[in-house]
C-alpha cells in the first residue's frame, strides 16, 4: 500500500487541526480553527493582516504551543514529537531570515547539513529557483526577489512531505512570484502537501485545490474555489449600451434568476448593445461578502 | 543535544561568526591594555633574573649559580647587606645558605633557607629563582633535596607593584569580554534577523544552537586567557592548573554570555546592561587593585573565584592544595550558571515564537 494512502485510495491527512487556538494576552488570535489537509493537496489560507495565519503557522510547525486544541502532522502530536516531523516539512517564512553575510550556496550547505542530506545537489537547486550562477554571492548583494526565491529553496531543500509557505510572493515582482509560483506546483507534482498563507486571491484561486478564509482567528468559509463561487459567487451579465442621447450606460443582468431568459432578451430588443460580456465571482468579492471586509 | 548538528553549527559560528568591532574589542582591547601596562611599569624589557646569595659557609651551589647564564648571582657577607640589597631591589631574592649546607642536603637531611624577597620585586622572576636554587640543590644531592625555603617579605602590603596588582582586572577583561561578549551578541544578532528561527524549524534544538555558541565562547575566553597571561609573563608556575582555572572561568564567562543573549533584546542594551554589570564582575579586580577594600567585598562576587587562584598560582607559586577550595567553589558557579543556561533557553524559544 502508497505510505501516502489509506486502504480503498483515500488520502491520508496530512495536517489535522482540531480547535485548535491560541491568544496573546487579551487578543485571541487562533479561535478553535479546525480542518484537514489531505497529502499532496494545496490548501490556500486566506486572510487579512491580523487574521490569523501566520499564528497558525507557527503552532502547525511546533515553533508556538498551542492554548488549546491539538495539530497533527503525519499523524504525531506537533506539541509533543515536533522533533519527529521537523524532518519532514519545510517552512518558507514570512519575513526573510537568511544569514545575509554567508552566499547562498553557504546557507543552503548549512542548512542540508542540519537536515542531515548527504545527497544534495546545491546548483541544481539554485538553478530550480533561478539563482542559478549566483551562488557564491553573498545573500546580502541579492535582490528581494532573489532574496525569497533562495528563502522558498531553502524551505524544500530536505524534499519536505509538507511544505509551510507564509506569504511567499508578498511584495514581489511578478517574475519572481511566478517562479515561485511554478516552484510550489512542482513541489506539489513531486507529491507534498502545501499549505499557503497569501493575500493574492488570484493566486490562491490559481494555486490552491481548497482555500480557507480566516477572519479574526475564525475560518469563515473553507472548500474548493469552485464550490465557494457556486455557493457565494453571484454570476451576472454586464453590458453597455447607448442610449439615445448617445450616451453609454451600464447595464447587469443577474445569470442565475428565473428572469435571466427574459431579461436578457429584453435587453437585446429593447437597447443598443454596445459591449457584452459574462462576469464570475472573483474569491475577493467572496471574502467581501462572508467576512464584511477587504483583504488588505 | 545532537553532537553532529552542534558541531555543524561550531564550524558556521567560527567560520561566520562577528567579524565586525566586537571582535577587534574583544582581541585588541585586552592585548592592548596588557602591552602598556607591561611598558609603563616595566615588565616588558625586564633584564635577567638577579639572585642574591650570603653564604654562611662554602656551598658549591654558589658556584654553580654563578655559571647559569639565565640569571645574574650577587653575593653578600652579611644579612643585613643582603637585606639591603633585596631592599633597593639590586636582586629580586636573596637567599641566606646555612653553613653545613651541602653536607646536609648530600645526606639527605631536612636544610632550611632564607629567602628575602622585597614587595615591588617581579613575581614571576622570585619564582624562577626559587626553581633554579632548588634544581641546583637537587643536582648537588643526585636527587630530590629536602630544601625548605622560607620567604620573608621585606616591606607592607602597599609595596605591592602597579603590574602585580592589575593582572586580575587585564585578567578578567580578556576572559569576560570574549567569554560575554561573542556568544551574546551572536545570540542577539541571530534573534533580531530571525535566523533563530529559521535553525530550530529544521531538526535542530535551540539546545544545540546554544551548546555551539556557548563553546565559541569559551574559546575565545580561554584563548585570550592564556595569552593574556603570557603576555603579562605570569605563565611560569603550574601552567597544568592555571589552564584549569582559566577553562572554568572562560565556562563561566560564555554561560553569561548566553542568558544575557537570551534574554537581551538588542546590542545597545548589552552595552548599557555591561556598564553596570560590569562594575559587579569586576569587582574583585579593584579589591586587588586597592588593597584598603575589605576582602569579603571580593568574595560576593562569583568572579573572585576564577582571580584568586590565578593570583596564588602565578604570583605566589601555590598548588592545588592552595586553591582547591576556591576552584570547587567555581565548578559550583559554572554549574548555578549552566542551570540558568537551560532555563533562559527554554524561555528563548518561546520568545522567538
Amino acid at each position: 500500500m502508497n505510505g501516502n494512502m489509506k486502504g480503498d485510495d483515500i488520502p491520508c491527512n496530512a495536517i489535522v487541526a482540531d480547535e485548535l487556538t491560541h491568544w496573546y494576552g487579551e487578543l485571541v488570535a487562533v479561535d478553535h480553527i479546525s480542518f484537514n489537509v489531505a497529502e499532496g493537496e494545496i490548501l490556500g489560507f486566506l486572510g487579512p493582516n491580523g487574521a490569523g495565519k501566520t499564528t497558525t503557522i507557527r503552532m502547525l510547525t511546533g515553533q508556538l504551543k498551542p492554548k488549546a486544541g491539538k495539530a497533527t502532522l503525519l499523524g504525531i502530536d506537533i506539541s509533543k514529537n515536533v522533533d519527529r516531523v521537523q524532518g519532514d516539512i519545510g517552512v518558507c517564512f514570512e519575513e526573510t531570515n537568511l544569514y545575509e553575510q554567508m552566499s547562498a550556496t553557504e546557507n543552503l550547505r548549512l542548512f542540508a547539513r542540519l537536515f542531515g542530506m548527504h545527497r544534495f545537489d546545491c546548483d541544481a537547486l539554485l538553478e530550480r529557483v533561478g539563482l542559478g550562477g549566483r551562488g557564491k554571492d553573498r545573500v546580502e548583494t541579492y535582490s528581494k526577489g532573489m532574496k525569497q526565491r533562495l528563502m522558498v529553496a531553502r524551505s524544500i531543500i530536505n524534499r519536505p512531505r509538507i511544505l509551510f509557505l507564509d506569504e511567499p510572493t508578498v511584495g514581489l515582482d511578478p517574475t519572481s512570484a511566478e517562479s515561485i509560483r511554478n516552484i510550489i506546483l512542482q513541489e506539489r507534482e513531486r507529491g507534498a502537501t502545501v499549505f499557503l498563507t497569501t493575500h493574492d486571491m488570484m493566486e490562491a484561486d490559481k494555486l490552491s485545490d481548497r482555500v480557507a478564509f480566516m477572519n479574526q482567528g475564525k475560518i469563515v468559509a473553507l472548500d474548493t474555489p469552485h464550490n465557494l463561487k457556486q455557493q457565494h459567487g453571484r454570476r451576472a451579465l454586464k453590458a453597455k449600451i447607448s442610449t439615445n442621447s448617445g450616451k453609454l450606460e451600464d447595464r447587469e443582468i443577474s445569470l442565475d434568476t428565473a428572469e435571466t431568459p427574459d431579461a436578457i432578451h429584453e435587453l437585446f430588443s429593447r437597447e443598443q448593445v454596445v459591449t457584452i460580456h459574462s462576469e464570475e465571482a472573483s474569491l475577493k468579492d467572496i471574502f467581501i461578502k462572508i467576512t464584511g471586509r477587504e483583504l488588505e | 543535544m545532537n553532537l553532529k548538528r552542534v558541531s555543524i553549527l561550531l564550524g558556521k559560528e567560527l567560520l561566520q561568526g562577528p567579524k565586525n568591532f566586537i571582535l577587534i574589542w574583544i582581541i585588541v582591547a585586552p592585548v592592548l591594555i596588557s602591552l602598556i601596562v607591561s611598558l609603563v611599569f616595566g615588565t616588558l624589557f625586564t633584564d635577567k633574573p638577579k639572585f642574591g646569595v650570603m653564604d654562611k659557609g662554602s656551598s658549591k651551589l654558589v658556584a654553580s649559580a654563578q655559571e647559569l647564564d639565565s640569571i645574574i648571582t650577587k653575593t653578600y657577607d652579611s644579612v643585613s647587606e643582603i637585606k639591603q640589597a633585596v631592599e633597593s631591589g639590586s636582586v629580586d631574592l636573596g637567599i641566606v645558605l646555612p653553613q653545613d649546607l651541602d653536607e646536609s642536603i648530600m645526606q639527605g637531611s631536612q636544610v632550611k633557607v632564607t629567602a628575602y624577597v622585597w614587595g615591588q620585586s617581579l613575581a614571576k622572576e622570585r619564582i624562577v629563582l626559587r626553581a633554579t636554587f632548588a634544581n641546583l640543590a637537587r643536582g648537588l644531592a643526585g636527587q630530590e633535596a629536602l630544601v625548605e625555603i622560607e620567604s620573608a617579605t621585606l616591606g607592607g602590603e602597599g609595596s605591592i607593584p602597579w603590574n602585580d596588582r592589575l593582572l586580575p582586572f587585564i585578567v578578567l577583561m580578556a576572559v569576560f569580554i570574549g567569554g560575554v561578549f561573542l556568544p551574546a551578541i551572536s545570540l542577539i544578532d541571530e534573534k533580531q534577523k530571525k535566523t533563530l528561527r529559521a535553525l530550530v524549524i529544521t531538526p535542530t534544538s535551540v539546545g544545540d544552537v546554544f551548546a555551539a555558541k556557548g563553546i565559541v565562547g569559551v574559546i575565545i575566553s580561554l584563548a585570550m586567557g592564556v595569552v593574556i597571561l603570557t603576555l603579562n609573563q605570569a605563565f611560569t608556575a603550574n601552567p597544568l592548573l592555571l589552564v584549569l582555572v582559566l577553562t572554568l572561568g572562560a565556562v563561566m564567562a560564555s554561560e553569561l554570555g548566553l542568558i544575557c543573549g537570551a534574554l537581551i533584546k538588542d546590542a545597545t542594551t548589552l552595552f548599557a546592561i555591561w556598564k553596570v554589570g560590569g562594575i559587579v564582575l569586576f569587582a574583585p579586580a579593584l579589591v586587588y587593585m586597592f588593597p584598603q577594600i575589605p576582602e569579603w567585598v571580593g568574595k560576593i562576587m562569583p568572579t573572585y573565584y576564577l582571580v584568586q587562584p590565578i593570583i596564588v598560582i602565578s604570583q605566589q607559586s601555590g598548588g592545588w592544595y592552595d586553591i582547591s577550595t576556591n576552584v570547587l567553589i567555581l565548578v559550583g558557579l559554572d554549574v548555578l550558571f549552566l542551570g540558568m543556561v537551560v532555563f533562559t533557553s527554554r524561555k528563548a524559544k518561546r520568545l522567538i515564537a
